[in-house]
């Protein structure tokens, strides 16, 4: 054999090994294999991605609040906003007519004007005196302050 | 039905809008026709975003006429200047078809079955294009928000105006339309690869090693998450910076794939470095380096100037930051780990294994010393943090592509 043949054959053999590697990477990641995915996270990792109902949601909620509202987005922990820069970045990109500012804007300890107007709560309900939801779906619910 | 072929059409468009910068471009005339178009595409993304970037500082909104103006223009002098295609240039036939085009339609499933999708296009590159496109403009008063610091306000803004100039076409930002920028991005890369090492090493063996390229890069963007990302560029403009170099000197290409790269991502600028250095040391010809360094410079310059004069500076700022040296075993070990790839080292064994039948290893020299230099300059930036660990896991896979990328153009150079 000569050398240039070896050179080639070894190029295509780890050419094959990778694409079946690729393979073998792609069928770990959750069936359905061949089905139309919900979002552009569906599959990426063997759990939920932390952006999946942000990106079925937001949309959902889009048309309910005015353009140029204030409004964050964050999967409450224990009914409470927190740090969740995941989602509330995400959001930013999804929402870009509107003013979307961090979780900490509907903190429990704010009131009154110091709290933002909207909040989408992805996944869990939200849990604060200030504000009353006012529409419901699968992946979470968008609350209005009082 | 009419919604989803609607939206499906958009998606279409917003694609397609990217082809344009083929028009663009420039790419030597010793290459064959699938290289050209490669080199063509990736030199026009650099000339068609730095007139953005002029209109932007220049106040002149981003319309579809405001662009078409100029870039029409560019385009009649681009195809003006395009010496014929040699009869004798080939584009690899059926062969390079059918293997370069299995491994772009596994990428392609991946990103269709979202399976490889890249979360900073979620976190940072898409809502930075969104309000580019709205705003008409690079947004600084977007940038600067400061609860939108964790979007890296100061970094390189090509991807975004990439973005930004497909959703002006298509009137609409996607994000499957960025997500699936990466097989383009993948086959420019491949083809210009393929097309400057057949000059040097023959036709058969650049199929066979632009084969493996191909593998390597689409198995890394997989396992690392890349698609809709910053990276799949970046490693186009590398891949055409260094095989440009390696078999063709054709300085020009080089020098604009360098720019591209260090407007793409920060790692770009080091990358650019990297190999003007190289670049010296192994030729000893420092005006060609000068040459090389020039674009990248003038326009990554213009940029950081931009960002100071707005109050955007960060990471280009941290000049003084601590080198966090204590931590050069963790690093090493968390890197090292991580670059496994979760196959046993695989894309490494295979992308060094040609260089064991290697014989011309006096070519090799400039990739190899890049592909050291790319994981200096990554474990030097790991050291910047003080806990680096969930940086590494985050990005390894995706930034050691480069290295990979440069042993493959190693592998290729040595093999006649």
């Amino acid at each position: 054999m000569s050398r240039e043949t070896l050179q080639r054959a070894v190029a295509f053999g780890g050419s094959l090994l990778l694409c079946a590697a690729m393979v073998y990477r792609y069928s770990v990641l959750r069936p359905p294999y061949f089905a139309v995915p919900a979002t552009l996270v569906d599959h990426v990792s063997g759990v939920e991605h932390e952006t999946r109902g942000a990106l079925i949601l937001v949309k959902q909620v889009e048309p309910l609040i005015p353009r140029g509202a204030q409004v964050t987005a964050f999967r409450p922990k224990n009914g409470q906003a927190w740090n969740d820069n995941g989602v509330y970045l995400t959001a930013v990109g999804l929402l870009p007519h509107h003013s979307v500012l961090p979780p900490w804007t509907a903190s429990a300890d704010l009131r009154g004007d110091q709290l933002i107007e909207y909040v989408i709560a992805v996944g869990h309900p939200f849990d604060h005196p200030s504000y009353a939801p006012i529409a419901g779906f699968p992946c979470g619910w968008l609350y209005k302050r009082r | 039905l009419r919604l989803a072929l609607q939206t499906t059409l958009t998606h279409a468009v917003w694609i397609a809008a990217s082809l344009l910068f083929a028009l663009f471009g420039i790419a030597p005339a010793s290459v064959d026709r699938a290289a050209r178009l490669a080199i063509r595409f990736a030199t026009g993304i650099v000339i068609g975003g730095t007139v953005m970037d002029l209109e932007s500082l220049l106040g002149i909104p981003w319309t579809r006429i405001g662009l078409a103006m100029p870039m029409v223009l560019i385009a009649i002098w681009s195809a003006a200047a395009m010496p014929p295609l040699s009869p004798t240039q080939k584009s690899g036939g059926m062969a390079a078809a059918l293997q370069i085009g299995t491994i772009t339609l596994l990428t392609i499933y991946g990103i269709a079955t979202a399976r490889m999708t890249c979360g900073d296009l979620l976190y940072f590159w898409a809502p930075k294009a969104q309000h580019f496109f709205f705003a008409q403009k690079i947004d600084t008063e977007f940038l600067k928000f400061p609860h939108y610091y964790l979007m890296h306000p100061d970094y390189p803004p090509l991807l975004p105006m990439v973005y930004t100039w497909c959703s002006i076409a298509a009137h609409h930002f996607s994000y499957w339309g960025a997500a699936f920028l990466t097989p383009l991005y993948l086959l420019a890369a491949v083809l210009a690869f393929r097309g400057f090492a057949a000059q040097k090493i023959g036709e058969r063996r650049a199929t066979a090693s632009a084969t493996l390229l191909a593998a390597v890069l689409a198995f890394g963007f997989a396992e690392g998450h890349a698609a809709g990302g910053a990276d799949p560029q970046l490693v186009m403009f590398e891949v055409i910076a260094l095989a440009a170099l390696t078999f063709a000197d054709a300085h020009v290409i080089a020098a604009i794939a360098l720019a591209g790269a260090a407007f793409t991502k920060v790692e770009g600028a080091a990358f650019a470095a990297v190999v003007v250095v190289a670049y010296t040391l192994v030729r000893r010809d420092w005006r060609r380096a000068l040459v090389l360094t020039a674009p990248a410079v003038i326009l990554l310059g213009s940029w950081i100037l931009f960002a100071r004069h707005h109050g955007l500076l960060d990471s280009y700022g941290r000049g003084g930051t601590r080198l966090h040296t204590d931590k050069l075993g963790l690093v090493l070990y968390v890197a090292g780990f991580e670059a496994r790839y979760h196959a046993m080292y695989l894309p490494w064994i295979l992308s060094l294994a040609p260089l064991a039948l290697a014989r011309h290893w006096g070519r090799a020299v400039l990739p190899l010393l890049v592909a050291g230099g790319a994981i200096v300059y990554t474990i030097f930036f790991y050291l910047h943090e003080p806990d680096a660990v969930w940086w590494i896991k985050a990005s390894a896979e995706r930034v050691l592509l480069t290295p990979l990328a440069a042993l493959v153009v190693a592998s290729a150079a040595a093999s006649d």
